[in-house]
């Protein structure tokens, strides 16, 4: 399988705004992710995930080391070029769903493709296609404060999967659903790996999690361990 | 584009109270501003029209040089060849001709230095209004050879009245020093101190005869169609009459300060306009600006999934358009229809009648309101909603997603 991520020697510190104190977050990080992969990173609070993965998807800039997706050093890009790599290349799956309000489900699931310029036409056929594999062609027309959680979760994937990104990265994807929706969710994205072909990175720290993922990264006070 | 414009106005609905209040705020500052403006512009309107109509007509023609030195050397000599022209312009409505000069009134126990104006009484009906200031009398009728109508002041300071003699004095156009008994016929009460304290009318005959002026006259006043014409018909003057020999001159030149005076209103309203503007700028900017602060998350998380910053701006620039618009729309149509109202029923401020006489104005004021001015508020609002909103836009557009999505 062709190499799809690789990050080269990454360390992230954060500064608190006004003060001189700084937090590590990444130490020297070293990865290699290949097409296809359903990967987990794991590791306890703190140690580092979210911001490993924030900025393998080009939403933060990394204080050293190089990280390259599919032959680009997102670490060199414009924020203007970052929106553009983010929209074309990386799917979100968000801990907190992170869905637009006033949009419905299948708004929401169109929005990335609508901003890739899908026509209308075969967003509308794809959105309907993917919400009624996830059980959700009765909840289109809702907003997602009258979704569940899994429910919001699970637009959020298909939201994530229409875009036909060269990678899907999911934060916590389970942290704030109940352990039977947070297993089903797994089997979707697990199955849309196997199907589609798609690359999936998540952080987590639920041992359900880990034992899906087909390989397993361990990360503690921002090295890896594993 | 359209899903940008459908999340903008889902935005603006979605804090009903708060997008309400905003349009309602713009509304009220548009409607004020619009009615504030029809109202100047009607009681501008009513100056201009009753302060021409009285005496000086719209545009006068005169020989060159005499309004500058009035004087009989400055006559125009033909005036029948001057006339006909004028008849060649179709929004001439009236014209009247006139001799004017300076002359000394005495009764028995005073005298006093006043404009003598010679009329054509039944020309000059359909030209000026002062037929109708008449306070106590008549006015000329044609053949009043031998009477005079002057002003009240006038009168009591000549301590003359109705039927009593007066004598008019001056210097003929041939040098001579002539003098002519008139009858008081009428007292003129304009309310204007220039023609009460200081006009003498007779006839354009008597006037001829006292000035030796045989067959010359010192002017013609003309009246256009309405007051929006009068400037296209002096420039038709002008093309028509040798600028050699005559001066035309519209109201604006005879009178210049009544000019300046609607000028100043102009100004006046424009910083209305320009306060206006800023309170609903401010109005505008506060919303947009809370409403944008209130989502920085929802921005980040857009950012995030690759909406472009131009496309945030955007989007923010569409909710600010949508709360202007319909501020807009809804004071546009306010002012309109509260200008309208009034313009028809009028505003009675007969309480400041003296005041407002002495500026040529009636004691009703009728607002009126013009589309072009309408339309120019009202774009202006609309202007000012988007440049506004680009402070917050771009501030949304400039979030780290990561921070925004971390609060």
């Amino acid at each position: 399988m062709s190499l799809l991520v690789e990050v080269n020697n990454v360390s992230h510190v954060y500064r608190k705004q006004r003060s001189s104190v700084e937090t590590k977050a990444l130490d020297g990080v070293e990865l290699k992710v290949h097409a296809g992969d359903f990967m987990a990173i794991a590791g306890p609070s703190g140690s580092g995930k979210t911001t490993l993965l924030n900025l393998i998807g080009g939403l933060d800039y990394p204080t050293s080391g190089d990280i390259m997706v599919d032959g680009v050093y997102v670490n060199k890009l414009t924020p203007v070029q970052l929106a553009e790599f983010r929209l074309r290349k990386i799917g979100f799956v968000f801990q907190a769903y992170n869905l637009i309000p006033t949009l419905t489900a299948l708004e929401n699931t169109q929005y990335v493709a609508f901003l890739q310029g899908t026509s209308k036409k075969h967003r509308d056929h794809d959105a309907m296609s993917i919400l009624k594999d996830l059980g959700l062609d009765t909840l289109i027309h809702r907003k997602p404060a009258e979704l569940s959680g899994g429910q919001q979760q699970r637009v959020a994937v298909a939201r994530a999967v229409l875009a036909r990104p060269k990678i899907i990265l999911a934060d916590e994807p389970t942290a704030n659903l109940d352990s039977r929706t947070g297993e089903d969710l797994m089997d979707l994205m697990h199955r849309m790996n196997q199907n589609l072909g798609m690359t999936f990175i998540f952080s987590s720290h639920d041992k359900m999690v880990m034992d899906k993922a087909t390989t397993l990264i361990k990360l503690h006070d921002g090295r890896i361990t594993g | 584009m359209f899903t940008f414009i459908r999340i903008a106005w889902r935005n603006v609905v979605r804090n009903p109270a708060r997008s309400l209040i905003t349009i309602g705020a713009v509304a009220f500052g548009l409607a004020a501003l619009i009615f504030l403006k029809s109202f100047v512009t009607g009681a501008d309107h009513q100056m201009i029209a009753n302060y021409t109509d009285l005496l000086i007509g719209h545009a006068q023609v005169h020989k060159l040089g005499f309004q500058k030195d009035m004087g009989l050397d400055k006559s125009i000599n033909n005036p029948s060849s001057l006339a006909r022209t004028l008849l060649d312009i179709p929004s001439i409505v009236a014209w009247s001709p006139r001799i004017k000069d300076f002359a000394l009134i005495s009764s028995p126990e005073s005298s006093a230095g006043v404009l003598l104006m010679g009329i054509d009484p039944v020309n000059e009906k359909h030209l000026s209004t002062l037929h109708k200031r008449v306070h106590s009398g008549r006015y000329l009728d044609k053949g009043d050879d031998d009477k005079v109508v002057i002003g009240r002041q006038l009168a009591e300071n000549l301590r003359v009245g109705l039927d009593d003699k007066v004598v008019v004095m001056s210097q003929g156009a041939d040098g001579s020093l002539s003098a002519s008994a008139f009858t008081v016929a009428g007292l003129l009460d304009a309310g204007a101190e220039e023609i009460d304290k200081n006009l003498a009318l007779i006839t354009l005959n008597a006037a001829r005869d006292l000035l030796v002026l045989t067959g010359r006259i010192s002017e013609i006043a003309i009246k256009a169609a309405s007051l929006e014409e009068v400037d296209e018909t002096v420039r038709a003057l002008r093309r028509a009459i040798d600028p050699k020999q005559f001066e035309v001159l519209s109201w604006k030149e005879i009178s210049p300060m009544t000019y300046q005076w609607m000028q100043f209103d102009q100004v006046f309203t424009g910083l209305i306009l320009v306060i206006v503007l800023l309170i609903v700028s401010t109005g505008i900017l506060n919303t947009v600006l809370m409403s944008v602060l209130e989502r920085k998350r929802e921005f980040g998380i857009m950012a995030a999934l690759g909406t472009r910053p131009g496309q945030i701006v955007f989007l923010v620039a569409v909710e600010s358009f949508i709360l202007g618009s319909a501020g807009a729309l809804a004071g546009g149509l306010a002012g309109w229809g509260l200008s309208y109202f009034f313009g028809m029923r009028g505003i009675d401020l007969s309480a400041l009648s003296d005041a407002l006489n002495s500026f040529y104005i009636g004691s009703v004021i009728y607002p009126k309101a013009d589309a072009a001015s309408v339309g120019l508020y009202v774009g202006v609002v609309l202007l000012v909603s988007v440049i506004v909103s680009m402070i917050p836009a771009r501030r949304a557009s400039r979030l780290k997603p990561v921070d925004a999505i971390a609060g």
